[in-house]
C-alpha cells in the first residue's frame, strides 16, 4: 500500500543531473548482462525454493519478463507498465498457491542481484558507485513495492470474489410472482450477513419492482435480539424503498421472548407460517390492484 | 532531600520576619502541601510526581529570596508549573496535526506557536556540527547550488546531496525530539529516529527499526508524525467546513476517496451520511473546522478526523446518547457513527473544541 | 433572496406537485424547498405531493427531517406527501444510522407514487 515510502520526497531528491547521466549508463550495462544475470537470478531463486509450484520453464519465461520489465521501469520511471504486468502475473500465478512472500521474495533478489552486479562494475571508482547506488535504489525499492502491491491486491481481489459468491448463493431473493418476492433465510444471521442480506434484498426491490417482500426464518437456528434488531432494519429499509414486508416463520415463543427483550416488533408484520404469508401477500397486492382498477375506470 | 536553606544561611531580616510570623515548614511540610496542591489539581496525572518535584525544586532554589510567605509561594508556583505543562500538552497535540499538516486553518495562538517552533527548530539545527549546520543553512536558506558547494567543499555532489539527506532526517529526528519534550530513554533512540526520518528501507532494517518502535514507547510516540508524514500524499483529503454547502463538498469527497478505497456502494454512502451528520455539527456549533479523510494505516479502510475549535461539548456522554438533541429535535448523529464505525473516538474540551477521530474497515477486511 | 439557482424543481400534474430534487442538495437548499413546496400547495390547491429524491446522494438526519416537516405541514393544509427514489443504499444508511422519514409514505418511483396517491386519494382525484 505505502509505496510512497521509498519514493523519493521533496526533500530527498538525488540531484537530477546525476539521474540523468547515471541512469541510462546503469541501464545498457543491465541490459548487456542481461543473460548472466538472468541465469544467476534463477539460480538464487532455486536456492531459496521460492515459485517451488510452477516449472522451470514456466520460472525462465516469467524471470525474462519481469527483468525486462524491470529495465524498463529503472530507465522510464514509469511503473504503470509494470503494474499491469504484475496484476496479469498475480492473477495467472495465484490460483497456482504462491504466496505473497514468494513474489516479494524473488523481485528482491533481482534487486540484489543487479546491485552487486552494479558493484561489480564499479567498484574501481567508491564515489561513482556511491552516486549509481543512490540512483539505483529508490527505484529499485519503488519497483519492489510496486510489484508486491499489485501480488497483494489481486489477491484480494480474487478472496473477496470467493466470499461474495459464497454468501449470494446461501441468500437467494425468489421472485415468486409479479410485485412479490420471498427471502428465505437459512443459516446463522450476523452482522455481517443481515447487511449483505438486506442489500441483495433492497436490489431485488428495485429490479423486481415489487410490492411485498416475504422473509421466511424457520430456516434461522437462532433468533435473538441482536437477530431481531436486524430484521427490523431490513423491514425499515425495504418500506423506505416503498415495499412491505411480511415476516414468517417466528414462532410464539420466541416472538414473546423477544418482546421481553424490548425488540419492537408493532412495525414487523408477522404471520406464522410461509403459506399463511404469502395469502396475506396476495391480499395485499390484491388490494392494490383492485384500487388501481377502480381508479381506471 | 537536603535541609531547608531557608534555616540557615539567611539574612537577619528573614529570621526576623520569621520570628513575627508562624514558622515555616520544614522540607518535608512543603513536600507534604504541594503534593496536595498538585493531586488537587492534576489528579493521577503520570506527570503528577515531577511536578511536585519541580516545584519544591523552585521553592528551594527561591527561598533565599523569600521574606515569608513561603507556604502562599509554594502554592502560586505550583499552579504555574502546572499551567506549563498544560500548555506543553496541549501545544504538543497541535504539532501533531501541525508535523503533517501544514496548512491548519489560523487560529489567534498561531503566532505565539510558531514562535515556539522556531525554538525546537533551532534547538534541532543546534545538535548539528558547526560545519553541517552552515552546509545545510547554504543550500536550503541560501540557495546555493549542490555543485558550488561540492567545489567548495572538494567532493562530489552525489555525495553532498546524501550528507544532506541525512542532516534534514536528523534534523527532522531533533525537532521532534525536543518537540517531546522528553529525553530518548535509550542510546538506540536517535538512530532509529533517524533512520525513519530518513525513509530509506535499507537503513530502516539496519537500525532494527521495527523491532525498536515496537519495544520503544518513547519513539512509538515521536516517530508516530514521521510515519504519518510518509504516508502524507497516498490519498489524505483536508476539507475546510463553515458554510452549509462545505457539507456537500465533505461528501463528495469522502465518498471519491471510499470509492478509491474499495467500499462498495452501501458502505460509501453509509460513511458519507456519517461526514455529513459530523460535518453540519461543526457548521452549527463550532462555526468552522475541518475533516481530513484518508486510507486507514493497518488494513483496507477510511480514516476520518473532524476537528474543530468551537465551544466543545459539556457532557460527551449525554451527546454519545441515542435520542439526544440539542437543535430542531435532531441528534448530533454521534451515537448512529460510535455504532457504525469500527473505531470511534471523541474528545472534547468545553472552551477549546471538539476531534472526533473514526475509522472504518473495508468489510471483507473487518 | 435566494440568488443561487434552485437545484430542484417543481411541478403541476393535475392536482399534484411533483418536486425533483436534481443533486446533492445542502441545508438551505433543502430549506428553500420546503418553502417553496409548502408555498405552492396553497398556491396550486394541490391535494398530493410526490418528492423524487433519486438524486439524493444521502438522505441525513436534517435530510429527512425536513421531508418529514413538509409532510406535516403539507398534511395540515391538506395535501398528501409521497417520497419516491429512496436508493437502496441510501435507504440501508438510514436504517444503520437510524434515521428514519416517521410516518411519510414512500414508494419506488414516481409511478409507484402516483399509484399511491390515485389509491389513497380515491376516485374523486383526477391526475
Amino acid at each position: 500500500m505505502n509505496d510512497t515510502f521509498t519514493e523519493p520526497g521533496s526533500w530527498d531528491h538525488a540531484p537530477a543531473e546525476d539521474l540523468e547521466q547515471l541512469l541510462p549508463q546503469l541501464v545498457a550495462h543491465l541490459r548487456e548482462r542481461r543473460a548472466v544475470l538472468q541465469e544467476q537470478w534463477s539460480a538464487r531463486i532455486q536456492e531459496a525454493h521460492l515459485l517451488e509450484a510452477m516449472t522451470p520453464q514456466e520460472i525462465a519465461a516469467e524471470t525474462e519478463s519481469v527483468y525486462d520489465n524491470y529495465v524498463e521501469v529503472l530507465e522510464t520511471g514509469s511503473v504503470e507498465a509494470l503494474q499491469d504486468y504484475a496484476r496479469d502475473l498475480s492473477e495467472r500465478i495465484i490460483p497456482r498457491g504462491v504466496e505473497t512472500h514468494e513474489v516479494v521474495g524473488i523481485v528482491l533478489l533481482l534487486r540484489d542481484v543487479l546491485a552487486r552486479s552494479l558493484f561489480e562494475k564499479y567498484q574501481q571508482d567508491f564515489d561513482l558507485l556511491n552516486r549509481v547506488l543512490d540512483a539505483y535504489e529508490p527505484a529499485a525499492n519503488r519497483i519492489a513495492n510496486t510489484v508486491a502491491v499489485s501480488f497483494v491486491d489481486e489477491r484480494e481481489r480474487v478472496i473477496r470474489q470467493q466470499q461474495d459468491a459464497l454468501r449470494e448463493l446461501s441468500t437467494p431473493v425468489l421472485p415468486v410472482r409479479e410485485r412479490l418476492l420471498v427471502l428465505p433465510i437459512i443459516g446463522v444471521l450476523d452482522g455481517e450477513r443481515a447487511r449483505q442480506l438486506t442489500e441483495q434484498l433492497l436490489d431485488g426491490i428495485r429490479r423486481h419492482r415489487a410490492k411485498v417482500v416475504v422473509i421466511d426464518i424457520t430456516g434461522a437456528p437462532e433468533v435473538d435480539a441482536t437477530v431481531a434488531n436486524h430484521l427490523v432494519q431490513t423491514v425499515d429499509a425495504s418500506r423506505l424503498m416503498g415495499a412491505s414486508v411480511i415476516i414468517t416463520g417466528l414462532s410464539p415463543t420466541i416472538a414473546q421472548t423477544l418482546v421481553t427483550l424490548g425488540v419492537d416488533l408493532s412495525k414487523m408484520n408477522t404471520i406464522g407460517d410461509l403459506q399463511g404469508g404469502l395469502e396475506e401477500a396476495e391480499r395485499l397486492l390484491g388490494y392494490v390492484v383492485t384500487r388501481e382498477e377502480a381508479s381506471a375506470s | 532531600m537536603p535541609g531547608l536553606t531557608y534555616d540557615a544561611g539567611v539574612g537577619a531580616a528573614v529570621v526576623d520576619s520569621g520570628a513575627d510570623g508562624p514558622p515555616e515548614p520544614s522540607a518535608a511540610e512543603l513536600h507534604l502541601l504541594v503534593t496536595r496542591v498538585v493531586r488537587a489539581r492534576v489528579g493521577n496525572h503520570p506527570a503528577a510526581e515531577d511536578l511536585v518535584q519541580e516545584t519544591v525544586a523552585r521553592v528551594l532554589a527561591a527561598s533565599d529570596r523569600i521574606d515569608g510567605g513561603i507556604e502562599a509561594y509554594a502554592v502560586t508556583t505550583a499552579r504555574n508549573v502546572i499551567a506549563t505543562m498544560w500548555r506543553d500538552e496541549a501545544r504538543f497535540q497541535r504539532y501533531q496535526p501541525r508535523m503533517v499538516d501544514l496548512d491548519e486553518p489560523d487560529a489567534p495562538d498561531m503566532g505565539v506557536l510558531a514562535g515556539e517552533d522556531q525554538v525546537a527548530v533551532r534547538r534541532a539545527l543546534e545538535s548539528l556540527s558547526v560545519q553541517e549546520r552552515s552546509l545545510l543553512l547554504a543550500h536550503e536558506v541560501d540557495g546555493t547550488s549542490l555543485a558550488t558547494l561540492a567545489a567548495r567543499e572538494g567532493t562530489t555532489a552525489g555525495a553532498l546531496g546524501a550528507q544532506l539527506r541525512r542532516l534534514r532526517a536528523r534534523m527532522r529526528a531533533e525537532y521532534l525530539i525536543v518537540a517531546s519534550h522528553r529525553e530518548p530513554p535509550t542510546e538506540r533512540c536517535r538512530p532509529v529516529l533517524v533512520a525513519v526520518a530518513l525513509r530509506d528501507q535499507r537503513r530502516w532494517r539496519e537500525a532494527g527499526v521495527d523491532d525498536h518502535l515496537a519495544g520503544c514507547d518513547f519513539c512509538a510516540d515521536v516517530a508516530g508524525p514521521l510515519l504519518e508524514s510518509s504516508q502524507q500524499d497516498s490519498g489524505r483529503v483536508a476539507i475546510d467546513v463553515a458554510k452549509d454547502h462545505d457539507v456537500v463538498e465533505a461528501r463528495v469527497a469522502v465518498r471519491r476517496l471510499a470509492a478509491d478505497l474499495g467500499f462498495d456502494r452501501s458502505d460509501v454512502t453509509l460513511v458519507a451520511t456519517v461526514v455529513s451528520e459530523i460535518a453540519r455539527n461543526i457548521v452549527k456549533f463550532a462555526e468552522r473546522g475541518r475533516m481530513t479523510f484518508e486510507p486507514a494505516r493497518s488494513r483496507p479502510g477510511i480514516r476520518i478526523v473532524a476537528r474543530d475549535r468551537g465551544p466543545g461539548i459539556e457532557d460527551v456522554e449525554l451527546a454519545m446518547r441515542d435520542g439526544y438533541t440539542t437543535y430542531g429535535g435532531l441528534g448530533l448523529g454521534l451515537p448512529g457513527a460510535r455504532r457504525i464505525m469500527d473505531e470511534f473516538d471523541i474528545e472534547s474540551v468545553p472552551g477549546r473544541g471538539t476531534t472526533i477521530t473514526m475509522t472504518r474497515y473495508r468489510k471483507d477486511t473487518r | 433572496m435566494d440568488t443561487e439557482p434552485a437545484l430542484f424543481s417543481i411541478l403541476r400534474q393535475g392536482q399534484v406537485l411533483v418536486a425533483s430534487v436534481h443533486t446533492a442538495l445542502d441545508d438551505s437548499q433543502l430549506l428553500r424547498l420546503q418553502r417553496d413546496l409548502v408555498g405552492r400547495v396553497g398556491t396550486d390547491r394541490a391535494r398530493g405531493i410526490i418528492i423524487d429524491v433519486a438524486a439524493l446522494d444521502v438522505l441525513d438526519s436534517f435530510g429527512s427531517k425536513t421531508l418529514r416537516d413538509i409532510a406535516e405541514i403539507a398534511r395540515l393544509r391538506g395535501a398528501l406527501t409521497v417520497i419516491v427514489g429512496i436508493q437502496p443504499d441510501v435507504a440501508q444508511a438510514m436504517v444503520e444510522l437510524g434515521i428514519g422519514t416517521g410516518a411519510v409514505a414512500t414508494a419506488l418511483d414516481l409511478e409507484e407514487g402516483m399509484a399511491h396517491l390515485a389509491a389513497a386519494l380515491g376516485p374523486a382525484w383526477t391526475p
